[in-house]
Formats: C-alpha cells, structure tokens, sequence
C-alpha cells in the first residue's frame, strides 16, 4: 500500500497524518510547522469549537484540558442533555498546532462538522462522555495491526504503535516519519470494515472538511497545513466540494474545561488515545534527552512513589536491575530506547519477587494508577465557565477543599463542635444529590436510619475530577448558584420518580425531601414543596405515609445538626403527612387479605412514630388520632388486624383490658377450622404491644385456659401457630412467659427449665453425630 | 554430547541441534560474553521464524521470554514460578540449551538434595589415597557451570530445605565458591556466561519456603497456564503428533476430541465455564501437559485397543486418573461437571455425547 503523499503542491496543501495524543506526532509536527512555514493551520475537530482557540492558547492554559459540547439527545421520546468531550493534553499535535499558529500570528480553524452533528456522536450510543476524538479501536484491533504484532514481535497494536513510532520522537525526518504514519493508517483503513466506515459518520465528517479547507484555501495565500488523524489523510487529499456545514446557535453549547489523566486514561476504552497517559506525557517531556533519561525517571520515580506511599519500597540494586533490564530488553526488541512496554516489563521483572496470581499483581494495577497520572490542567480565569461552576468551585475552595488536582482524598468533619465542617457536609450531601460525583460518604452519623448515633465524626472521599465541572456545566443551564441547582436536581428527581413507578410514594418523595435537608437546602425548600407534598397526599399505601413521617419526624428531631432554623416547610410536610395518615387509617378496615400483615406492619410502626414525635415534641395533632382509630376499631376487622387495633387503643387509653380479654377468649376457643385463625388475633396483639403481655396478666390468664382445655390433639394442632404468634418475643421474655405460666398453674418456677442428665456414652456418641452431620453440611456447602 | 540412540527423550540441543546450528550461523548480532547465541537468535530459538525454518517452542506468552533472556543477561538468576505444568522446565531447558549449548548442567531438587550437590562433592578413594585435590574433588553442576561460564538449571528449588537452597546466595551475589580443602586462598571464579535458572513451585504440596535474601537474587517470572482454548488445542494436537509420529501411529477423530478435552480442561482449572457457569475447582493439576497425556493414553487406547478412531469416550476413561489423585473430592467435583456441563453440551455434538455416556459409566465416588 502506497502512502499518502504529504504534500498536494498544486492546492500547496500538506495533509499532515496523526495519532492523538502521540508525543512523536507532536514532536514532528513541530518539526513540521518550523519547516514548512504555514500561512494557514486547520485541524480535525468539531468547527463549532473555533470561539474557543483563543482560550485554547492562552499562555495560562496548562493541559489537560478539554472542550466539553453539550446538547439535547433524543431518547425514548424524552430529551436530555448528553455532554462530550474532546480532551488536549500538553503532547496533543492538535493543540500543538493550535499553538504554533497563535504564536506565528497566522489563523486556525477548526474543520469537522459540529459537535452537535449527528455523525459526530452515534445516536445508538448516547451515553455520557462519549470522547469526540472519534474512534481509535483500529489501532489496536483489527487484521492488520494483528497481523503486524505478530510479525514484530509485539503483543499488541499500542506496542507496535511505540516501536514503530514513538520511538522516533527524536528522529529528524520529518517526512520520512509522516510518510510511515499516513502508509500505516491507510493501510489500517484498508482493512476497515467499508459498510463500518459508511455508517458511522467517517464519510460525512470527511466531506465537512474536505469543504473548510476549501474554504480556507480560498482565503489564503501561502502553504496551509490540515492536521488530521492519520485515517481521514488520504481522503483530505481529494478535491473539496460543496458548502460545509455551519455550527447552529441553538443546537449546543461548548465550554473549556479542566481535565484529568485519569479521564484522558478511561478516554482510551472508548478507543481515542494512548492508555497510561502520564507515560507519554513524560515521555514527550523527555523528547530533548532522546528518550534515554526516560527508563532511569520513571523507574526512579516509581521507587520514590512506593516508598513515599508507605509501600515495599525497592532497594537500590533492584532499581538499577530494573534500569539495566529495561535498556536491554529495548535493545532485544530493537528500540533506540526503552518504550512503554520493556519498562513495564522490566519493572515486572525485578521489583515482584513472588508468584504473580491471576492476571495482575497490585504492585503492576498501583504501577499502571501512577503512569495514569493524576494531574489536572487549568484553564485561563474567565474562560467562560458558566457561574455555577465558578460558585460551586470557590465554595469549595472557601470550605478547604482542594479542587487544583484529581486526587482522591479523605476528609474528616467534625460536624457537632464545628460550623465550619458542618457547611462542609451539607455541601458534600448537595453535590451527591446534584449527581457530580465529588463526595461519597464513607461513615458518620445516620439521622434518618437512627443509626450510628454515637459517631461524632462524618468521613468523606472527596476527588476534585474534571467530571465534577462537566457535571456542574451542564446544570449550568438552569442553575447559577448550587442552592438553586440542587432545587433543580430535586425536582427532577421529583419528576423522575413518576417514571420509575414511584409516582405516589410519600416515601420516595420524602427520601429525597431528607436528603435535600441534609445538604442544607435553604430557601428552595419551598419551591419543592409543592411538589414533595403532592406525592404524600396522593400516597394511597399507610405504611409508606408512615415511614414517609417517621423520615420527616428524624430530620425534625435532627434540625440543629441540619442547621434547619426555618422550620415551616418541615412543619407543613409533617402535617400533610399526619392528615394523610389519619385518612388512610381508617381504610385499612377495607384491605385485601394479602395486605393485612402490611397494615399492621403499618400500625406498628405508626406506634413507634408517635412515641419519637411524643418524646421530640413535633408539632403533631395528637388528638385527632384517637378519632380515627375508633373509626377503624368499630368496623369488622380481619382478626390479626383487630388485634393490633385493639392493643392500640388499650395502650392509647381508649379500649378497657376486659374488652380485649373477651375478645381473645373468644377468637382462641372459637370454632375456626384452622387453629392459625384462632390464634390470629393473639398474634396481632403481640406485634403492635406485646408489653401487654406483662401488664394485662389477663392474656397470659385466657391462653392458659384455652391450652389447658385442649386435649392432645388440639394441642398438637395449636402448637406450631402459637409459636408464630409468640416469636416476636426475645429469649429473655420467653423465660418471664415460661416463669409467669408457671407460677399461675402452681408449678415450681425453677422446674420450668431442668437439667437432664445424659450418660457420657451417649453424649460421645451424640456429639459424633454432630461432627459427622457438620461435616456433611460442610461438604454439601451448606453449613 | 552425543544422546544414545535409544534415548527416550533426547535433550533439547540434541533434539534442536539441526536449527541451533542454523541460527549459530546466521547469527549477526552482538553476543553476550560466554553466550553461544544472541539475545535475538535466542528468541527466535524459542519463538520461531518460519523463514528460517524455526519452529515455534514455548507458546502462550512472548513478552515473558524476552524478558527471561534480558533477565540471564543480568546478574540476577531467573526463577520460573507457576502452576505444575505450564512448561517452566521446557522454558529453562530451552534457554540453557540456546544460551550455552547444554542444558544438561542440572541439580533436581528434591528434600534429598544436600548442599553437596549445589557445591562440590568427593572422590572418596581418591581422597584417602591422595588428600585433597583438584583430582578428587567431584563439582557439582553449579561449581562445572561456574567454571566453564554455562547456564545451571536448578529444577523444583521449593522442594529442597531452606538452609540448602541458600548454599546458592553467595554463589548468586560473589559468582565465586571457596574451596577452602584446597588450600587457603582456593576458590572457583565463575567465568563470563554463568547463570543459574531454577524453577519452583510456590503452592503445591510439600514444598519449602524461600528465603527473602535467596529471592533478592532472583527475577521472578510467573509462567501461566494457556488461556486460550483454541490456542491451547492446537499445542495440545502438535505434541500428540510429535509422540505419536515416531511410533508410526495414526488416528482420526482426534481434533473434535481435542476440543472437548481442553475445554474441559480450561473449565475446571478456572472454575468457570465458558458460559460463566462457575465450578468447583478440582484440586488436581490440570495443566496442557496433563492434556497432552490424556489424549496420548486416549488415542492409544483407540489405536490400540479399539479401532483406531479417537471418541470423547477414550477421553472419559483416561481423565479420571488425572483428576483423581490428589483429593478424594476431586471425584465429587468432575462428577458434578458432567452432571451439570457436560450434560448441557452432550446435544451439541456427538463427541460431547460419548464423553458424557463413559463419563456417566465411570466410578467417579
């Protein structure tokens, strides 16, 4: 296969073959650039972007950074707003060509369709961060780059990719160099699927910038360089035609943002880019030594990194043996000098002194995290990042977080003693909720749950990545400030919760009213109010209306902590949801068989709240429960419902112990068929308020003159359903059961439990049982 | 050295000498000092290259052989780590073979060897009768490799004690060994060219642990099992010719078989299916080795015994004595996978079919 010629002399065109983020296409390029002394620079990348070169120039952008469109993708007849990036890093040859043309004082463009095209981003596929770079996959699978692996001796297209190429970072042949880029990238064209390439937007894009530079040429005087993926050179060459696109207004918005090498790294599964790119960036910062330093900085600089991270840190000779094994495994593979992969290798070789188990040892996962790298880039003051990002980001700098880098951190807060951490933490929950991935939470206090009371400290992972401004740029659109972002994010939520089957759940519309009072959500707390209450008074189920209480009743008791000093909107939700109680109550008298065990789950619970809204004081109307409560005692209840009901209003002080008795003597000797019916009523008692067991001796009193009246078969039968009834008791409350029976039919308490004597032979011979029993359950894997 | 003719395994520079020879001569690259070969021609040696009539030797994982040859270059040893059966001796005797011509300097360790046999030993008649001399004193492989700057190979290291298999530290960190019986100042020098390769297992049974200061010494290299099936068929089905081939032994059937043998095979060493069904591991090794001689048993079962065509039944029968040996569980856990994988598979193909029917037969407890 021929290559691509790299100059076209009769348009004075040089269509320049890369690979994104190569440092030696960078290097030569510059090389390039100085030689052929453009008038012109034009580079692969959506044109709407050309508003941003400036900012891209700027002397204060320091890379990584990347171009962040959004727009509106249609799904499943909803819209929603997709983000995509387009990342540069500092070996990026497009942003060095974007570079050498503002120093140069010559104009730059960008020549692809719009980000917002619909070839540029494959509807199928419209997830978040999809990389703009288009795709890279050939260069690592593929026949041909197989093919060549194996002739070469390589495991894989990235290290054909090194030997070939990287490797020639300091080679002066310029032409030479791009000759080989643009021979291999047809080539791997060649071996492209044809259907692929005409269905996924290659020729289109093709087109586009067939057109611009056309364009451009007609503007232009003097030689014009168009720098493009090596897969796209040849078709550059062709003649342009037609009108290109030009950007809508309306379609999307664009901004620059700080990027990540973490980022950059995960850009390279979706097949745009080198992996590891803190590797290359070093290596590109090594072109002037030619390479050579490369292998002693980076093993060097991991052995530093081992041992500044509290790991087995290598000793001195290990660290030259890894030098040495580099450099000779570069010269058995025919490397001017050590590439990615015989370092790799050559600290695989000398620093792992053990069996590597499975497919990764974690001294070679924490050797690929540092060549990763965890830099971040910046970019100029100003440069048009919407406000909320610009809030968000001094608010997090004004409560101590670090935003400059991508690190990941741990953050403890204090958040009893000191005001400070406490903002600090409503400002982790907000970011949680607004779904930027800033902060997880990783322990402290549980209000909502009553849980982990004790903890006086909240601890949290904190990681200031770019993700979090792409998160926060794309809210941008309807937020200035993380208050009204995070009134946005709930109500979406709100909405959302409709979609997902929840659009009645007092619950899930509470859950989120918490979470939302825990990240301190101030004023906007009333714009949600609507929305939150509309969920509870159309909640037809009493149990979620009753978690959805003990929820609010929580964060009531919790409002100091929350910094909650307003309290109308909580005061009005917890009224909303009583009154919403208070009219399900009595309906529960209607319910279905299968949902009477609910109902007085529901009761029981209901209990407990009142009892916390008693002991907190919530401003709750008590009385209006006694009401409705008789309401559901008079009507003709399922006998496990009766009971709960019943214990409710005996505790309540509305029922009489007499009443309860009559009733339970009558359900335990009644004539039901099925002994659980007979002991239905018993059972609800004992899950609402099983204290009455202790201070009503009259239940004790009728359950022993219903089993003592029984004859053996009754018993048998009655047995296993009292069991059931009674197992909400702890072992402690059986033994005061077993103890009060007994002390009623005269026997002597301590006769209850008994020791029985075994003869040491059987017990031997049991406890050989046991083992054997063991060891089958083992063996069975069911111990 | 010249094999005996009846030799049933002749060693690898006899059973190479053709292609050693030819690359020796073709060889134009630079040699380390005491090396027959050079670090490229070594790996073509063991990574073969068609045009020049070398087959390929040691498949699975080329960058591990570059960085084993780089590793012999240096003064660290090499040790080959991994399960039994992932050809770590091939490995070695391979590299001994290309680097020095002989891959015969061996110790094999074992809880027997005593630091006689990484040392020196003696001629005791010759000692009586003339005290102690050059003449009677016996070297051992590492005191001969030392001296003529060749490769020692130190097979299963982890078997032998503690305290003999640190007879190599010094020997690894000074490349000298004091013959303190032969005068004061006598000492052995090792000669440009010496390095030791061992190879150990670091999980099987009855094996010794190894002391940090002895791995300080060493580069590790990890050889693992084959992890592709298709790849590891073929291998299987090469080494089948080549044990067959010079009985004079042919058989059909055997590709099909193949398949169902080293599918299986890779199921229970992973624990999981290629559907993602997952398992419980055999404790037995089930290594491409150990395939190699189930399919070797099978087809001569076949040719031998029945006629002449290999089936998933031959397969079935000689699988249990790889499986059964180390745990009486092992029986448990492949009736399991018959039971449950094969049985899904026994539609898809009539060799599936056969091994499910004699496996179904077999006494498995």
């Amino acid at each position: 296969m021929q290559s691509p010629p790299l100059h076209d002399p009769v348009r004075d065109l040089w269509v320049v073959p890369i690979r994104h983020h190569s440092p030696a296409c960078a290097a030569q390029l510059e090389r390039l650039i100085a030689a052929v002394n453009p008038a012109a620079i034009v580079v692969e990348g959506p044109c709407d972007f050309d508003p941003l070169i400036p900012l891209l120039c700027d002397p204060r952008t320091r890379a990584p950074v990347a171009v962040v469109a959004l727009r509106e993708a249609a799904r499943d007849g909803a819209t929603r707003r997709v983000a995509s990036y387009f990342p540069f890093c500092a070996h990026s040859p497009e942003l060095i060509a974007l570079q050498a043309a503002a120093s140069r004082g010559i104009p730059a463009r960008f020549i692809d369709l719009p980000a917002t095209a619909r070839a540029m981003v494959d509807e199928d596929d419209a997830a978040q961060g999809r990389s703009l770079l288009g795709d890279e996959r050939p260069f690592d699978v593929g026949d041909y780059v197989t093919a060549l692996a194996r002739e070469l001796g390589c495991r894989d297209g990235n290290e054909v990719w090194d030997q070939v190429f990287e490797t020639r970072l300091t080679d002066a042949d310029w032409r030479g160099f791009f000759a080989d880029v643009g021979q291999y990238c047809a080539c791997i064209r060649a071996a492209t699927d044809v259907v692929r390439i005409a269905r996924d937007g290659t020729l289109v894009r093709e087109t586009q910038m067939r057109a611009l530079v056309a364009e451009v040429r007609a503007q232009v005087a003097g030689p014009i360089i168009v720098v493009v993926g090596g897969f796209h050179a040849t078709a550059l060459l062709a003649q342009g035609s037609g009108s290109a696109v030009k950007p809508e207004d309306t379609a999307g918005r664009c901004y620059l943002i700080r990027y990540g090498m973490r980022q950059l790294d995960a850009m390279a599964g979706y097949g745009a880019g080198l992996p590891m790119p803190g590797f290359y960036d070093r290596l590109w910062h090594a072109r002037d030594s030619g390479g050579r330093a490369l292998a002693v900085e980076i093993v060097t600089g991991f052995a530093r990194h081992l041992r500044q991270s509290g790991g087995d840190a290598p000793s001195f000779p290990v660290v030259t043996g890894a030098i040495e094994q580099a450099e000779r495994l570069a010269a058995l593979r025919g490397r001017p000098f050590p590439a990615r992969d015989d370092i790799l290798d050559a600290i695989r070789s000398t620093f792992i002194k053990e069996e590597v188990v499975g497919d990764d040892a974690p001294l070679l996962v924490a050797l690929r995290t540092w060549l990763t790298g965890a830099a971040i880039g910046e970019v100029p003051p100003g440069s048009g990042a919407p406000p909320l990002v610009d809030a968000v980001r001094a608010r997090a700098r004004a409560l101590g977080f670090t935003v400059a880098d991508g690190e990941r951190r741990n953050r403890t807060l204090d958040i009893y003693r000191k005001d400070r951490h406490r903002a600090a933490s409503r400002f982790c929950h907000a970011m949680v909720l607004i779904g930027a991935d800033f902060a997880q939470r990783t322990a402290g206090p549980d209000f909502r749950n009553d849980a982990m009371l004790d903890r006086l400290f909240e601890i949290w992972d904190v990681c200031w990545s770019p993700l979090v401004e792409a998160r926060l740029i794309e809210l941008s659109e309807a937020a200035d400030t993380l208050d009204e972002a995070l009134a946005f994010a709930l109500a979406h939520k709100l909405a959302a919760l409709e979609a997902q089957g929840k659009g009645r759940s007092a619950l899930a519309a509470i859950d989120l009213f918490a979470a939302a009072c825990r990240a301190g959500l101030g004023k906007g707390g009333e714009a949600i109010l609507q929305l939150v209450e509309a969920h509870v008074v159309e909640d037809p189920e009493l149990h979620s209306v009753v978690s959805a209480l003990a929820d609010l009743v929580q964060v009531w008791r919790g409002r100091d902590i929350l910094g909650i000093t307003d309290t109308t909107v909580l005061d009005s939700l917890m009224a909303t949801a009583w009154r919403r109680i208070l009219v399900l109550l009595p309906e529960l008298a209607d319910c279905a068989t299968e949902q009477v065990r609910a109902g007085l789950t529901a009761l029981a619970d209901l209990r407990g709240v009142i009892a916390l809204a008693r002991s907190c004081a919530a401003p709750l109307d008590l009385a209006l429960f006694d009401e409705a409560l008789a309401r559901l005692a008079a009507a003709d209840l399922d006998p496990l419902l009766a009971g709960g009901v019943l214990a409710f209003a005996l505790i309540d002080g509305q029922g009489s112990p007499q009443a309860l008795q009559g009733r339970l003597r009558g359900e335990l000797a009644s004539g039901h068929v099925d002994p659980a019916e007979r002991l239905a009523l018993l059972g609800g008692v004992i899950a609402v308020a099983r204290e009455l067991l202790w201070s009503l001796p009259e239940i004790i009193a009728t359950l022993n003159d219903v089993i003592a009246g029984a004859d053996e078969a009754q018993f048998v039968d009655l047995l296993p359903h009292l069991r059931l009834a009674l197992m909400p008791l702890d072992p402690r409350e059986v033994d005061r059961l077993g103890e009060d029976v007994a002390a009623m039919i005269g026997a002597r308490p301590d006769h209850v439990s008994m020791l029985i004597a075994i003869p040491q032979a059987e017990m031997m011979a049991n406890l050989a049982l046991d083992r054997e029993l063991a060891a089958v359950l083992d063996r069975d894997g069911v111990a | 050295m010249t094999p005996e003719p009846q030799s049933i395994r002749p060693p690898a520079e006899a059973r190479y000498a053709s292609e050693l020879a030819t690359l020796a001569a073709a060889d134009r690259f630079p040699k380390p000092a005491g090396w027959r070969l050079s670090p490229r021609a070594v790996r073509t040696f063991l990574l073969g290259d068609p045009r020049q009539g070398i087959a390929r030797k040691f498949y699975g994982d080329d960058p591990l052989v570059d960085r084993a040859i780089v590793s012999l270059m240096s003064q660290q040893g090499l040790m080959l780590v991994g399960e039994p059966g992932t050809a770590k001796s091939l490995l070695s005797e391979l590299l001994a073979a290309a680097i020095c011509g002989t891959s015969a300097l061996v110790v094999q360790g074992s809880a027997g060897t005593t630091e006689d046999h990484i040392r020196y030993g003696w001629n005791y008649a010759l000692l009586l009768s003339e005290g102690p001399s050059e003449r009677a004193l016996v070297p051992s492989p590492v005191l001969n490799a030392m001296r003529s700057g060749r490769i020692v190979r130190f097979e299963e290291v982890t078997r032998c004690p503690p305290e003999v298999q640190d007879a190599l530290i010094s020997i690894l960190s000074e490349k000298a060994l004091a013959l303190p019986e032969l005068g004061a100042d006598a000492m052995a020098s090792a000669t440009p060219g010496f390095n030791v390769i061992a190879t150990a297992n670091l999980r099987d049974r009855g094996v010794h642990e190894m002391s940090s200061a002895l791995k300080r010494r060493f580069n590790f290299e990890t050889v693992h099992p084959i992890a592709d099936p298709e790849f590891e068929r073929e291998l299987v089905l090469k080494q089948l010719a080549e044990r067959l081939g010079p009985a004079g032994v042919t058989i059909k059937g055997e590709r099909e078989v193949a398949d169902v043998l080293v599918r299986t095979f890779q199921d229970l060493r992973t624990g999981r299916t290629a559907e993602g069904v997952s398992l419980n591991r055999p404790d037995a090794v089930m290594s491409t080795a150990e395939a190699v001689n189930v399919l070797h048993a099978a087809a001569l079962e076949a040719v031998y015994l029945d006629n002449g065509t290999l089936s998933g039944a031959h397969i079935a029968r000689q699988i249990q004595g790889v499986v059964l040996k180390d745990s009486p569980d092992d029986g448990k856990r492949l009736r399991a996978y018959v039971d449950h994988v094969v049985k899904e598979r026994a539609g898809r193909s009539g060799a599936w079919k056969e091994f499910y029917q004699a496996a179904r037969a077999l006494r498995l407890g």
